[in-house]
Order: C-alpha cells, then sequence, then structure tokens
C-alpha cells in the first residue's frame, strides 16, 4: 500500500491500457498521480491529477511542466506510455500516420524526459521509465515505423540516461509483448497469437508482468540501473 | 515592463546555484561582463545548460513568461546571447518584449 508514498508520478497516456493499468498501480502503492492525456480522464481518485495534454507539441509539454512545477516543484517518476500505432505495410502507409507515429512515440518522450529531468535535476534524483515494445525485436511486417520509433526510444533512453547521470536521474525501457489492450485489438489476433507462440514464454504478459518492472526500474533501490533495456517473455 | 536589473538577478540567481557545485577555485564571478560561453568562459557545457534551465525556470516563475534561450534564433544570432551576462539579459528583454 505504501511502496511509493509521498512520490509524484507522471504518466503519459494515462488513459487507457497499459498508462492505466500503472496509474492504478501507483495510485493503489500510495503516489500521486498525474495523468497525462489527449482525452478525458478515466481515472478518479483522490490523488490522481488528469492534465489535458498532446506530448508531441513542444509548447503544450512546456506549459504543462511549468504547471506542474509550480504546484510540485518537483517529480519522482516519469513515465513515457503514451504511443500510437498505426500497423500496415509500408507501400500504403500514409505520411501523415508514420509522422504522427514519430510524433508521439519519439518526440514526445523526448520532450517529457526533457522537462521532467530539469525537475528532477534540482531534487538531485528521479526515475524515466520509457515503454517500448517487442516489435523493437520482432520486427514484424507492417509495424516499419512503429518498430523503429521504439528503436529509438531505446537510444534516446541510453543517452538521456547519461545526460542526467550527474543528478542522479536513471532512464530504463520496458520492451513489452503482447498485453490486452485497445492499441493491441487494432491487430489481427491470429498474428499476435502466432507471435506469441514464437516467444520463448509462449503466453500474454499479464498486469503483473509489467509492474514488475516497472516497479524494479522505479525503487529507489534501483540508483545504479540505468541506459537499460529489459524486454518480457524471453523476446531480446 | 520588464527592466534589466530583474533579469540580471534571475542570472546571478543561477550563476549561484552553480557555484554551489563548484570548489573554491572554480567560481564564477557574478559581473554583467563574466563570459558564459567561449574559450574566456570557465564554464563547461553541462555546466552552460545548468545556468540555461534555471534561468529560463527564474523567468518563468519569477515573471509568468515563457522564454526559450536554446532556439534557433538563439543559435544564429551575431553575438551569442551566451557571451556574457550582460548579452543574455539584452537577449531575454527582447524575447520578453516580443511577448
Amino acid at each position: 500500500m505504501s511502496k511509493y508514498l509521498s512520490k509524484i508520478v507522471l504518466v503519459t497516456g494515462a488513459s487507457r491500457g497499459v498508462g492505466d493499468l500503472l496509474t492504478r498501480h501507483f495510485l493503489d502503492e500510495g503516489a500521486t498521480v498525474i495523468g497525462v492525456a489527449r482525452g478525458d480522464p478515466t481515472c478518479s481518485h483522490e490523488r490522481y491529477r488528469h492534465q489535458r495534454a498532446d506530448i508531441s507539441d513542444p509548447q503544450e509539454v512546456q506549459v504543462l511542466f511549468a504547471a506542474l512545477r509550480r504546484e510540485f516543484m518537483s517529480i519522482d517518476i516519469a513515465v513515457n506510455n503514451a504511443a500510437v500505432l498505426t500497423s500496415q505495410y509500408a507501400l500504403i502507409m500514409p505520411a501523415s500516420a508514420a509522422q504522427a507515429m514519430v510524433n508521439v512515440n519519439l518526440l514526445g518522450p523526448f520532450l517529457v524526459a526533457r522537462e521532467a529531468a530539469k525537475l528532477m535535476r534540482k531534487a538531485k534524483s528521479g526515475r524515466i521509465i520509457n515503454i517500448s515494445s517487442m516489435a523493437v525485436s520482432l520486427e514484424p511486417e507492417g509495424d516499419s515505423v512503429y518498430a523503429a520509433c521504439k528503436a529509438g526510444l531505446t537510444t534516446l533512453s541510453n543517452v538521456l540516461a547519461k545526460e542526467f547521470a550527474s543528478f542522479n536521474v536513471t532512464s530504463n525501457t520496458l520492451g513489452i509483448t503482447a498485453y490486452e489492450t485497445e492499441m493491441l485489438r487494432q491487430l489481427p489476433r491470429e498474428k499476435i497469437d502466432a507471435v506469441i507462440a514464437g516467444l520463448p514464454l509462449a503466453r500474454y504478459a499479464t498486469a503483473d508482468d509489467i509492474l514488475n518492472v516497472v516497479d524494479f526500474f522505479a525503487s529507489d533501490r534501483s540508483g545504479y540501473i540505468t541506459a537499460q533495456t529489459l524486454y518480457l517473455g524471453g523476446v531480446h | 515592463m520588464v527592466i534589466k536589473t530583474t533579469v540580471i538577478d534571475i542570472i546571478y540567481r543561477a550563476l549561484q546555484a552553480l557555484n554551489g557545485e563548484l570548489p573554491a577555485d572554480k567560481q564564477v564571478p557574478l559581473d554583467t561582463q563574466t563570459r558564459l560561453f567561449g574559450p574566456e568562459s570557465t564554464l563547461d557545457s553541462l555546466s552552460l545548460v545548468s545556468v540555461i534551465v534555471d534561468v529560463e525556470t527564474g523567468i518563468a516563475d519569477d515573471l509568468g513568461k515563457t522564454v526559450s534561450l536554446t532556439d534557433d534564433e538563439a543559435m544564429t544570432q551575431q553575438v551569442s546571447p551566451f557571451s556574457s551576462v550582460d548579452t543574455l539579459a539584452d537577449y531575454i528583454l527582447k524575447q520578453l518584449a516580443r511577448g
């Protein structure tokens, strides 16, 4: 109940899927959660604060963090979870869909991590956790841009880990396999089943699989863990 | 209308915060002619980044305005805004005047 007591946690893409899962977990464990999403809140809790923002818009991210700085002074944990997926063969992928993925899946995490680190710098402590995907390793057809963005997220995280190390801010990445979300339901189930069947641990991820790793990266004891990417299910 | 001394105070505060982390022989003088960037500057790149972030934050907190000191415009000025405390203050005032 008190793993994150008095911690301030920011979760992007908080309204759905993994973001919603993480939001409720941090709340259950005592944190104050700032949930960022473009739409309305899906969570109602006395320690939940919903901030509507498009993380791919630099101006909106700046305004968001200026407000957070005034209210909370700092944040302890930032989870870059928000993502969009258009799964389509490259030959017919609209440029606008590709651009949207780059903006939300790569530029957004950069902007959020940058502004979060500015707050964490003063406290000389912080955790940045990036949510990635098995697509980086499996490189599935149709996911060219999505997988490339998520691969870029790992590189981004690793470089930020170096730049933020001097003020004890870690940056790590969790590569999730298939977890029941709206995003997953956009994809043909038989294709996902086939991918999962080929994993060393051939099953879908559970909520606890995800929370276990997030807790590890977020832990006060993980100050010496940075620039790491951990995949679930035996993906590497 | 923001006066220059207010902006200089914000810059000095950022330098004081930096000095708090620097050894005695590396202290940055609080002077309008202090060089922030270039061969005559004593600040390394990470220290300059730290000062920039603190100045941007100070402007937002004290004046309620957002300035970006690292956008394309700042980087393409004939005289770098980071040449000295004085030039940085002038550049910030120019940005603030534009609203």
